[in-house]
C-alpha cells in the first residue's frame, strides 16, 4: 500500500477532530512532517519506505484521537477525579432506585393476567419502554448539572483563594444561625395559633376557619410532641451558636433529631391532621415532602460525622 | 500498601516533561521547522517524540510564544517557528528558574546520602 495514502488517511483522521479553521494548515504541516519522518527512517534503515514502516511511524506517533488532544489546549474538567466514584455511585443508585420502585409498582398494580398486556412479560416490556429507559434521565441530569458547575467554576479567577467554608466545612455562620432562630420564632407563631383559630379567628371567613380546624385526635395525641422537638432544635441551634462550628457531638445530636422528626412526620401523615379533606390531603403531602427532605439531610449529616483520626495499625 | 513500581523510563519521561517547553524554546532562538527541531534536540541527547513535539509547537504558537511562517527553500513547503517577543521573555525567565532549580537539585543530590 502506498505510504502517502496511509499518511493522508491518518492526517485526515487527526484534523477532523480539530477546530475547522485550523484543519487545513495543520493537515498540510503534519503530512509534510510525517513524510520527512518517514524519509528519515528510510534513510536510517537503508531501504525505501513501505507500508509496514509507515505503520510503525504512525503507531509511535499515537492514535489520531490522542494526537488531536495534544493539539488542543487543556480543556476544563467536568467531573474531578476525586468526585468520579461518588458521581458514579449517585448516578447508578438513582437509576437502580427508580427501577426498583417502578418495578414494584408495575407488578403490584391490579391487572388481569389474561387480559392483553397483562402477563408478566408484557408488563416488563411496557416497564422497560417507560420507566426502564426513562430512568436514565437521572445520569443525564447529573452530567448536565456538572457541566454547568464546571463552566461556572472555569469562569472564576484561578487565583481566587478558597473560601473559609471550603477549607473548614464545619465552621458555621453565626449571623445565619441568629437569623434562623429569629425566623423560627416568627414562623412558629401562626403554627401555634392554628389550634385556637376558632377563638381568635372569628373575623375570618367561615370556610377559612373550617379549613384550618385540626383533627381532635391529632391535636390531643400527635401534635404536642412537636413542642419537644422544637425545643431540641432550639437547643441544637444554640449549641452551634456557642461552639461556632459543627462538632461530632452536635452532628450526632442532629442526626438523632432527624430520625425523631422523620418518625413524628410519618406518624402525623399516617392519620388525619385537618378536618377538611382538602386541607388535610394538601398538608399531609407537604409534610411527606418535608420528611423526604429530612431523610436527605440525615444522609448528609451521617456522612459528615467525622470519625476520630486513628493512628495507623502497624 | 505496596503498588507496582513503574519502570525507570516512566520516571525519566516525567522528568523530561518538566523541561520540555524550555528545551524547545532554547532551540527556537533561530528559526526551525518541526523535523529539523526534533533532529537538533535528538542530536543534543534530548529526544522528544514526534507525536508530542509537533502539537506542542502549535500550542506554543497559539499562546503567542512562537511566530511561524511557511517557507519554500528548494524543497517542500515547511512551517518555520521562532520565538516571539513574549516567547523570548518567557525563555529568559525559565532559563533563570532552571539555573536556580538545577543548583538546588545539585545540592540535594550531592548532600549526605541516606
Amino acid at each position: 500500500m502506498n505510504p502517502e495514502a496511509i499518511i493522508d488517511t491518518y492526517v485526515t483522521d487527526v484534523v477532523r477532530r480539530l477546530p475547522r479553521k485550523q484543519r487545513a494548515d495543520v493537515a498540510f504541516e503534519l503530512r509534510s512532517l510525517l513524510a520527512e519522518e518517514l524519509q528519515g527512517r528510510a534513510d536510517d534503515t537503508g531501504r525505501p519506505a513501505d507500508a509496514a514502516m509507515t505503520m510503525d511511524l504512525l503507531a509511535a506517533f499515537g492514535r489520531p484521537m490522542d494526537v488531536a488532544d495534544r493539539y488542543r489546549p487543556a480543556g476544563f474538567t467536568i467531573i474531578r477525579p476525586a468526585d468520579a466514584p461518588g458521581f458514579a455511585r449517585v448516578a447508578l443508585i438513582g437509576v437502580a432506585l427508580q427501577w426498583l420502585i417502578s418495578l414494584v409498582a408495575v407488578y403490584t398494580a391490579p391487572m388481569d393476567a389474561t387480559a392483553p398486556g397483562g402477563d408478566w412479560l408484557s408488563r416488563l416490556g411496557t416497564w422497560w419502554l417507560t420507566w426502564g429507559l426513562g430512568s436514565f434521565w437521572w445520569p443525564g441530569f447529573l452530567v448536565s448539572a456538572s457541566i454547568i458547575a464546571a463552566l461556572v467554576s472555569a469562569r472564576r479567577a484561578p487565583k481566587e483563594p478558597a473560601p473559609f467554608a471550603v477549607l473548614d466545612r464545619d465552621r458555621v455562620n453565626r449571623a445565619l444561625i441568629v437569623l434562623y432562630l429569629a425566623l423560627a420564632a416568627v414562623g412558629s407563631v401562626p403554627i401555634v395559633a392554628i389550634p385556637s383559630i376558632a377563638t381568635w379567628g372569628s373575623a375570618l371567613p367561615q370556610p377559612v376557619v373550617q379549613a384550618f380546624t385540626l383533627d381532635g385526635e391529632f391535636l390531643t395525641y400527635r401534635a404536642p410532641w412537636v413542642l419537644l422537638l422544637w425545643a431540641a432544635a432550639l437547643g441544637l441551634a444554640v449549641a452551634l451558636l456557642v461552639a461556632g462550628r459543627w462538632t461530632r457531638v452536635i452532628r450526632i445530636a442532629s442526626a438523632v433529631g432527624d430520625v425523631v422528626w422523620i418518625a413524628l412526620l410519618a406518624w402525623w401523615v399516617a392519620g388525619p391532621i385537618f378536618v377538611s379533606p382538602l386541607a388535610d390531603e394538601t398538608t399531609r403531602g407537604i409534610l411527606a415532602l418535608l420528611a423526604v427532605g429530612i431523610v436527605v439531610d440525615l444522609v448528609f449529616t451521617v456522612r459528615r460525622i467525622a470519625r476520630p483520626i486513628a493512628a495507623p495499625v502497624s | 500498601m505496596v503498588t507496582d513500581v513503574p519502570p525507570l523510563a516512566k520516571y525519566e519521561q516525567d522528568l523530561r516533561k518538566g523541561v520540555l517547553v524550555l528545551a524547545v524554546l532554547s532551540q527556537l532562538r533561530t528559526a526551525q521547522y518541526g523535523y529539523s527541531l526534533r533532529q537538533a534536540l535528538a542530536e543534543q541527547r534530548m529526544p522528544i517524540e514526534e507525536g508530542t513535539l509537533y502539537p506542542l509547537l502549535r500550542r506554543l504558537e497559539a499562546q503567542g510564544l512562537l511566530n511561524s511562517e511557511w517557507r519554500v527553500d528548494g524543497g517542500p513547503p515547511r512551517r518555520y517557528y521562532t520565538l516571539s517577543t513574549p516567547g523570548a521573555e518567557l525563555y529568559r525567565d525559565l532559563h533563570e528558574s532552571w539555573g536556580s532549580l538545577a543548583s538546588v537539585m545539585n545540592k540535594l543530590l550531592e548532600g549526605p546520602q541516606p
